[in-house]
């Protein structure tokens, strides 16, 4: 009897199918949160969120990033505000994806986004520049640089009152 | 360089396990003396996984220390970040929102869940029971994508911030935690029956390694180690932290101190997790999810003790002032436990000994702190730079 038991439940297993998945063939998705390779993000005008303040730097535990500002003329604007990034890099071999740049980020311009194929041969191939990371420009509008008046940016945190 | 101990004539044979064995995961070296089969003594060195983490903390600031320290475990990352932000809050004088601390406790009993699943699963392997590794790790995938879900990482969740959490919880997670918990509670149960009434499997856990509950008190043994032999010890309950004073805890102990009870109660601790997760999930306070925090940490000093999968963590905490931490002293619920192996190891099987050190959910690199350096020259445990390198001039000669 405990034989019959026994192979019961080695036909269930067989006609359940694996649980793993094929993984370079089928990929599984990924949850809404999950923190991925950076993007930078551009306004709907086609204008850079990132205004090279280098506070995601700054916040960034592991020192992946490096932030080169520049400033911004009426003929050549990057982004809305003084300044932009003229370099940003994002050294993904030593990125934690902690996502502490995200919330460090007073533009919302960095955000970790679903990639998570990040594997390299060069060491050189893994410091991503803003040309890898930054997104597309949207369809119909015109890169940066641009000439455009200087517009707002809108702040992702609020004033917060200061501790006692 | 591992020094060979000659046993002295006809006395004993010793055998030395590790740094690298195929029994153990980790490194470490154990040598055992035996008389045939049987160990008649163990001694132990630790040290091979050291990373000076403690170290690192006094070039980092408040932010990045905690980033670091969360990588001190990779199974028990979130109790490392929970107490520490616990402890710099309490040296800053400000108190994370309840919201925040229900959350730290939401996930801190996530993550028990899969600690817990997943050295159920090591364990079996130690004992030759792969059927039950496996199908407790594919169970373990639920939790994960739980937490994957809830703070976007499997490991390494980085949801504690100093001054509160990143994550919020909504409506569609809870459903989500909800409906992993109640396949998982079923899994569990029939993970509760095979433990204690598959013959084969009890042969190797029922009476092996029977610690009293004085020999657990005297070795100073925590977590549910020691809650296997009787000792009713959890700092969720002595010293509750986060929200656990909101959503008490009740004690899981057993009495028999074997391989068993040690199974029998991390497998029961899971029942206790689930009720405490829709405890949580069911009264889960409004509000921010941060308060502010100052740069600058004021001067003074803290302990602080939260309930680790594995048992009590400890950190001690120091202050001057400024933007570094002076000094974080981490204590790992390893290194208590680790006392208790080499006593349990005594009169045993040496067949055992891997499912004596898997008991106590060994992990061995959260739990080195210091090497020390056996010299055949003899000269102390303390070393120049000098010292050093004439040390690596004659080793590569």
């Amino acid at each position: 009897m405990n034989m019959v038991r026994g192979f019961a439940t080695t036909l269930k297993h067989v006609i359940e199918g694996p649980v793993t998945i094929e993984y370079p063939e089928q990929e599984r998705p990924v949850r809404e949160r999950f923190k991925g390779r950076h993007a930078l993000k551009r306004y709907e005008n086609g204008l850079e969120k990132c205004i090279g303040c280098s506070l995601c730097a700054a916040a960034c535990p592991a020192d992946a990033i490096w932030v080169e500002a520049a400033e911004n003329t009426d003929e050549e604007r990057y982004s809305p505000g003084e300044r932009y990034a003229k370099t940003y890099e994002i050294n993904m071999l030593r990125c934690i994806f902690c996502g502490y740049c995200e919330d460090a980020c007073p533009t919302e311009a960095i955000v970790l986004e679903h990639e998570y194929r990040l594997s390299f041969n060069d060491r050189y191939d893994a410091i991503y520049t803003k040309d890898m990371l930054i997104d597309p420009v949207p369809p119909g509008v015109q890169g940066t640089p641009q000439v455009t008046e200087p517009g707002k940016f809108t702040r992702s945190i609020p004033d917060m009152e200061n501790p006692k | 360089m591992q020094v060979p101990i000659m046993p002295a004539k006809g006395e004993k044979f010793i055998i030395p396990i590790g740094p690298q064995h195929p029994a153990l995961k980790e490194p470490g070296h154990f040598e055992f003396s035996v008389d045939g089969e049987v160990v008649t003594g163990a001694s132990l060195r630790l040290g091979y996984v050291h990373r000076g983490i403690e170290k690192g903390t006094e070039g980092r600031n408040w932010v990045q220390t905690l980033y670091l320290l969360e990588r001190i475990c990779g199974i028990c990352s979130h109790v490392h970040a929970t107490a520490y932000c616990l402890g710099v809050e309490r040296l800053a004088g400000v108190e994370a929102p309840p919201r925040a601390q229900a959350i730290r406790s939401l996930v801190a009993e996530l993550e028990r869940i899969h600690s817990h699943l997943l050295w159920l699963g090591v364990a079996a392997h130690e004992a030759g029971f792969d059927m039950l590794f496996m199908h407790s790790w594919r169970d373990r995938e639920i939790v994960m994508n739980l937490l994957e879900g809830l703070t976007g990482n499997r490991v390494n969740y980085s949801a504690n911030v100093l001054g509160g959490v990143k994550c919020d919880i909504d409506a569609r997670q809870t459903d989500a935690i909800l409906a992993g918990l109640e396949h998982l509670e079923d899994r569990t149960r029939h993970y509760l029956t095979v433990v204690t009434s598959d013959v084969m499997f009890l042969r190797r856990t029922r009476g092996i390694g029977v610690m009293t509950k004085d020999v657990a008190e005297k070795l100073g043994v925590v977590g549910p180690t020691a809650r296997a032999s009787g000792v009713a010890r959890d700092v969720r309950l002595n010293a509750p932290y986060a929200a656990y004073d909101r959503y008490p805890v009740e004690l899981i102990t057993a009495t028999a101190g074997d391989l068993e009870a040690r199974f029998i109660v991390r497998v029961q601790e899971l029942f206790e997790t689930y009720r405490v997760i829709r405890a949580i999930l069911a009264d889960l306070p409004e509000g921010e999810l941060t308060v502010r925090m100052p740069r600058r940490i004021k001067e003074g000093e803290t302990i602080s003790r939260v309930e680790a999968p594995r048992g009590e963590l400890f950190y001690f905490i120091k202050s001057n002032g400024s933007d570094t931490a002076e000094r974080v002293k981490v204590r790992t619920p390893t290194l208590p436990n680790m006392a208790s192996v080499l006593t349990l190891a005594v009169g045993h099987q040496l067949a055992d000994m891997p499912m004596i050190l898997a008991g106590i959910d060994p992990c061995f690199s959260c739990n080195d702190r210091m090497i020390v350096v056996r010299d055949p020259a003899g000269r102390g445990a303390h070393w120049t730079w000098d010292d050093l390198r004439e040390y690596g001039i004659e080793y590569y000669r």
